[in-house]
């Protein structure tokens, strides 16, 4: 069948990293969409040659946004190249440093990112829905939002040094403890964000029950969820074992060994974009789609482990039959992980181990292949090493959130596109909310979907010859 | 909504480096906050940034006078120094983000903007390296030697009328939604 194509070229207005295509059917209706990603970095490759020790300085590069999530997952899979048990003390300072990079990747995306879509309204003019239009129309719970992205900044800069690229964590522990006044600071400012927490739930109730339709059709579709849980199913961030439910809510795969993911997880590479599309095995392409990230944590678990959290999850899960489905809940899910972060890093405030000195443990090269996997704020994120003898990589293989809600994002796209374009038209709505159903999944494309208030975008319709039928451009 | 007091003092003088040090000549602006921070000047206080996030604006509103430090290649030959005004703008998290955006957070939402004054290295080199050019490393020696100056007459003066020389002034900065150095070539990050 002959067919159409609608371009939505940059989504960003920096560099172009990411754009989106449209098909249309002979009919003018929306067939399928694609999210590509037209940047290439080729940090596996150029890894290659390096000691595996220097991983989790180079991997953290990759990201400016959440460089603790790579420099984390790179030095478990060097502690699995070592074959060492890292001291009690240093995995409990990771979990610390990976719950403050939850709280300020969360409070960035919700606050800055997404809250002026849905709180100034989907067809503000773009010049007003951003940031400033948000401290205009609520200046309080914009310096909230900020002061609590600073105070995930300070976990981490307590603990590594540094907010940004902190050289802390290494294969064996960590650099450093906490110490005691970086503690009276961190418990100092959370009565503060738990406040602001609140606020924003408040708020995001408020939301959904004067956003139906968005849930509905901001990418609310049948997909597995893929996340960390503990053993006994309990919400997961740094350690623990993977499973997969599907849109029932019923598991289909549980405790898996996340070092065994390329048993149960496959790559699929298109050549339209340079973001690899992970899914389920057992289920094949395309079928196998999975989602990861807050909405999938939040699925998979059966519970939070903490009393606030716990309270939030049961709220959740009453929206779905089953699993729940809508990404636009992705938004819900941020908060009652910002709330769970919150609560465990209250309690982690009283271990004596985060004082401790004992921090690394050393070792030679006992394995010649190391995997390391923790979640990231976007999702599930897989660090796979192999070395040899003298620890030089000879392969790397990551695989990032991203690319795993890659399928989800096309069809999230898709079916935004179905409601909103009608033959040849472009109509303004649909690039106000094809902008926002990608921020649901906040992927870091950093420029792209990290440029606060609105995407630059330019949509194209092509006939079947290749003829432009119709286009927009917006800068 | 009441206000924690934060950890960060009020500063007299804070100084903001930001840039990439793995992309030679970026590093300029992070490298002399370094050094001015290695100085320990009283009242001076230095931040180091890969790029500038929003949080920031909590800090700057907190000072009396912000110095933001970054290197540029459109005054290829000359350390310049340009008043900075508040302004508006989309861009509070990307790689082209503004100094004058943090301005404008720091005056609406934590309710006042400092004097402040961008300060800006010529810059030739953006490959992957963690050197300076020796146009770089000039423009930072006569940067450092400059603020150092102006931490030594204990921030009586506004940096324009110590440091710098007025009757060569540079442009001022145009309020556009333009990156403030649009010809570079800035970092990239890849998805996560």
């Amino acid at each position: 069948m002959m067919s159409k194509r609608i371009v939505i070229e940059p989504v960003t207005r920096i560099e172009g990293h990411a754009k989106i295509s449209i098909f249309l059917d002979n009919e003018g209706n929306v067939s399928d969409a694609e999210f590509h990603v037209v940047e290439f970095r080729g940090f596996e490759k150029f890894c290659e040659g390096r000691p595996y020790s220097e991983m989790p300085g180079i991997t953290q590069r990759i990201c400016g946004i959440c460089p603790v999530s790579h420099t984390l997952a790179s030095a478990k899979a060097g502690d699995a190249i070592m074959a060492v048990n890292i001291p009690p003390a240093a995995n409990k300072l990771r979990r610390l440093m990976n719950l403050g990079q939850l709280v300020q990747s969360h409070a960035l995306s919700f606050f800055l990112l997404s809250a002026p879509d849905f709180l100034l309204g989907w067809d503000t003019p773009p010049a007003q829905r951003n940031v400033f239009g948000l401290i205009a129309s609520n200046t309080d719970l914009a310096r909230a939002g900020i002061r609590l992205r600073q105070f995930g900044q300070e976990v981490i800069e307590i603990l590594g040094g540094k907010k940004i690229h902190p050289a802390w964590a290494v294969p064996g522990g960590v650099r450093n403890p906490l110490a005691e006044e970086g503690r009276v600071r961190i418990r100092a400012w959370l009565p503060e964000c738990f406040a602001t927490t609140k606020l924003a739930l408040d708020l995001f109730q408020k939301t959904m029950e004067t956003h139906q339709r968005e849930i509905q059709i901001y990418g609310n579709f049948p997909s597995l969820f893929l996340g960390l849980v503990t053993p006994d199913g309990t919400w997961e961030h740094h350690d623990g074992n993977l499973r997969f439910i599907d849109s029932s809510g019923s598991i289909i795969a549980d405790q898996l060994d996340p070092r065994k993911y390329d048993e149960f997880i496959s790559e699929s590479v298109q050549g339209s974009s340079y973001l690899k599309s992970p899914y389920y095995t057992p289920l094949g392409f395309p079928d196998g789609m999975y989602r990861v990230g807050p909405l999938a944590r939040l699925n998979v678990c059966e519970r939070m482990g903490v009393p606030q959290a716990d309270i939030e999850l049961k709220n959740f899960k009453s929206m779905g039959r089953g699993a729940v489905t809508s990404s636009f809940l992705y938004h819900y899910a941020r908060l009652i992980e910002i709330l769970a972060a919150l609560e465990y890093i209250e309690l982690s405030m009283d271990d004596p181990d985060l004082l401790s000195e004992d921090l690394r443990a050393d070792a030679g090269i006992n394995s010649l292949r190391g995997v390391g996997v923790s979640e990231a704020p976007r999702g599930t994120l897989f660090h796979d090493y192999t070395v040899d003898r003298d620890g030089l990589l000879e392969k790397v293989n990551l695989i990032v959130a991203t690319g795993q809600n890659n399928l989800a994002m096309n069809q999230t796209v898709a079916q935004i596109a179905r409601h909103y374009v009608r033959g040849h038209a472009i109509p303004e709505p649909l690039l106000n909310r094809v902008e926002h159903g990608i921020r649901c999944f906040d992927p870091c494309l950093s420029c792209s979907t990290h440029a606060a208030g609105r995407m630059s975008l330019h949509i194209r319709l092509i006939g079947p010859n290749g003829a432009v039928l119709n286009e927009a451009l917006r800068d | 909504m009441s206000r924690t007091p934060t950890s960060i003092p009020r500063d007299d003088f804070l100084i903001i480096g930001y840039g990439n040090t793995l992309r030679s000549d970026d590093g300029a602006g992070p490298r002399l906050a370094q050094a001015v921070a290695a100085m320990n000047y009283a009242g001076v206080r230095a931040l180091v940034c890969p790029l500038l996030t929003p949080e920031l604006a909590d800090p700057v509103s907190q000072t009396r006078v912000a110095l933001f430090v970054d290197a540029a290649v459109d005054a290829p030959h000359e350390v310049r120094l340009r008043k900075l005004e508040p302004a508006h703008s989309a861009q509070i998290m990307a790689h082209a983000a503004d100094p004058r955006t943090i301005l404008a957070l720091a005056r609406d939402v934590f309710g006042r903007a400092p004097k402040a004054w961008w300060l800006t290295i010529p810059a030739v080199k953006f490959d992957f390296g963690d050197r300076l050019s020796p146009e770089a490393q000039q423009g930072f020696a006569s940067a450092l030697e400059r603020i150092q100056r102006l931490c030594r007459h204990k921030l009586q003066a506004e940096p324009s009328r110590l440091a710098w020389n007025l009757s060569r002034p540079g442009p001022p900065c145009q309020p556009t939604m333009r990156p403030c150095h649009e010809p570079r070539k800035v970092q990239k990050f890849q998805s996560v």
